[in-house]
This record gives structure tokens, sequence and C-alpha cells, in this order.
């Protein structure tokens, strides 16, 4: 389903963050070199395997600025699964965001 | 409830359960408790860790040492029958899931939480799925009171710090999870479920199918615990958006338009 070969990161600002089961999704909308923009799906784990690295429901908020790395869709369509995943700017999400209701 | 209707159903309750357990005084059922081991907090299968995206931190570090996912059956002693479902299986390709269902939940990685008591022990993980064992002494169902589910009929007893949980009709695991082994409905699951230390349970699995396995099959599983959890985070499957392309290969569905 994933190309396990080669991972992207992206950059782009949150369009949704689904909490849910099996699994957990982040849209993102990312622009590209031309100024198009395009939304991604972003499969991550199932919410315990999020809340146990300290992600909560409301990390991601819509509008957030985010950086990702991702291994792409097998089939090149606008998604893949999520790898790590950052504030825009390079700051931690879940643990050891000490600014983030995630690490309470 | 009316007071009849109570007291028949509390009479009905009473007759369902074996002599050993309905006597006990709410002081014997202390001291009874007391006897028994406490498995408490939340544990998970060691060497299944799993990354924020779901991947395995196994498969990502590509570490082929560490046994993982022993029961999904990969080294099974498989009859012709138990290689055909096999086969079938591997050209199935990763479907929808409706959870994971018995014997996957003792094996996943998502957390377990091991209730003891002194009729039965209650196993449950994170996506509610539930074993009951019964260890008052009661045996398995007459064969025409049985029928086949996702999670068996269970039945236990303790031999000192050991749970022995014997367990049958089991309808055909990789139905219900497709990552399971595909055995049948005859197959007999025995458990020995011990704490070997503060941090790790040992639960050695031996399973008989005369209808997929040559012989027993046997697997150890050990749990450490599962760290991060100050609750059992459990949500139910509303938003399966694996999909398939035009080419028969999975892919992500486009989001669902959001309910009110």
């Amino acid at each position: 389903m994933f190309d396990q070969t080669k991972s992207l990161k992206l950059t782009g600002s949150v369009v949704q963050f689904q909490w849910t089961n099996p699994h957990c999704y982040i849209q993102l909308a990312v622009k590209d070199a031309s100024g198009t923009t395009t939304e991604w799906s972003l499969e991550m784990g199932a919410p315990m395997y999020l809340y146990a690295d300290g992600w909560r429901p409301g990390t991601l908020k819509t509008g957030s600025p985010i950086t990702v790395t991702i291994y792409p869709l097998k089939d090149g369509k606008p998604g893949g699964v999520v790898l790590t995943a950052t504030t825009a700017d390079g700051k931690p999400l879940g643990k050891g965001a000490p600014l983030s209701k995630a690490s309470s | 409830m009316r007071p009849v209707l109570l007291l028949a159903a509390a009479a009905l309750a009473v007759g369902a359960f074996p002599a050993a357990a309905k006597d006990l005084t709410p002081a014997e059922r202390t001291k009874a408790y007391a006897k028994l081991p406490y498995w408490g907090g939340f544990w998970i299968t060691e060497n299944d860790e799993t990354s924020i995206g779901g991947l395995s931190q196994r498969a990502i570090d590509k570490d082929s040492s560490r046994a993982a996912m022993l029961l999904y059956g990969f080294n099974a002693p498989w009859n012709d029958e138990g290689r055909k479902r096999q086969a079938a299986r591997a050209k199935a390709g990763d479907r929808k899931a409706d959870g994971w269902g018995y014997p996957v939940m003792m094996n996943a990685a998502a957390p377990i939480q091991f209730m003891i008591t002194p009729e039965e022990v209650i196993i449950i993980n994170a996506y509610r799925d539930v074993r009951h064992i019964y260890t008052d002494g009661r045996k398995h169902p007459d064969a025409d009171d049985l029928w086949p589910t996702v999670w068996g009929d269970s039945i236990g007893h303790w031999e000192g710090d050991t749970l022995v949980v014997d367990t049958i009709q089991v309808k055909n695991p990789n139905i219900y999870f497709h990552g399971a082994a595909p055995l049948s409905e005859q197959a007999h699951y025995v458990e020995r479920i011990r704490m070997v230390s503060p941090t790790r349970i040992e639960d050695e699995f031996t399973i008989e199918d005369p209808v997929t396995l040559t012989g027993p099959w046997k697997a150890k599983i050990t749990y450490s615990p599962a760290e991060g959890f100050d609750r059992m985070v459990s949500i139910d499957f509303d938003n399966d958006r694996t999909g398939f392309d035009d080419q028969g290969r999975n892919t992500i569905e486009p989001p669902k338009p959001a309910e009110k």
C-alpha cells in the first residue's frame, strides 16, 4: 500500500485531524512550487498508539502549520503513512511538546 | 424491576453457577481475592511496539531478529487444508478488519487488561474484545448449547500462580481479522498464563486443530507494561478508509463528509 523505499517531507496546513479507529488521519493542505494546493490524506496509527505517545485529539488544530515525513501511497495518489510529525518550525508534537496540552 | 421479577432473576442467576462460587459471603470473597494474583495495569505484547504511523517499529527498524506476531501463524504446522487457507489468505491482500478478536487480541499491539476475580478472569483490550474465563469450576456447555463466536468459550483454573485456560468454539479468526491464522472452528486452544516478574507476563499457547494443523502448534507470547496509558483508550471503528484502487491495490479513500 505504501512505498517504503522512499520517504517524502511535506509542510502544510492542517485541514482536519481525524481521531478515529482503525486509523487516525491528517488531512493536510500542501502548496507546491507552482502555487497549487493539494490536500493529502495521511494515515497514522490507531488513537491508542498516538495516545501512548502523548498525542490527544486537540494536538493538531485546523490551520496549524506542520511538517511530516511519510512513505507515500504506491498508487501515486496524494496520501501516505506518517513517519514523523513536528510543528512547521521543527518542534515535537505529542511527547516532548512542553507547551502542548497533550504532554500533560 | 418489580420485586417478584427481581427475585426470579436472582434465583436464575444463582442456579446458573456451580456451588463453589454461589455460596461465598462477601467476607469469604475477600479471602478468596487475597489468594489470587494481581496483574494490574495495562500490558502489551513484546516486540509489537508501534510507531505513531501505526507501523511496526520492528519493521521500521528492519529487525527480523525480534519474534513478533507469533499468533499470525506463519510458522504453524499447517496441513494441506491449512496451507490452502494460508495461500488464499495471501491472495486476499489487506482487507478491512472488524477488530481483532481471539486469539490475535492476545498477541496485538493494543494494550490488554487482566481482571482477576474468584469466579472468573476477564481480559479486555482497547478494541473492547472481551474474554470471560470462568474459574468457578464449570465445564464448557454441552455441544448442543454451544455456537462459534469470535472469542469462543473459555473456562480456566489456577495451578498455583498459573492460569490455565481452555478455549473452544472460536470462529475462523482470519474472517474477523485479516492478519489472523485461518484455523477452523474445531480448534482447541490451551493457554498457561503466568506473571514471571513484576514487569513480565507469559502466555504459553498450545493450539490443536484437526482441520488445519498436523499437530500441536505452540507459541509463547510475552507481555510487558504498556507505557503512556492512564486509562484504556477505546474508540469504535467508524472510519475505515482503507480501500482499493482500480488495480486492486490498497489505497486511502477520501475523507467522509462530517456527520451531524
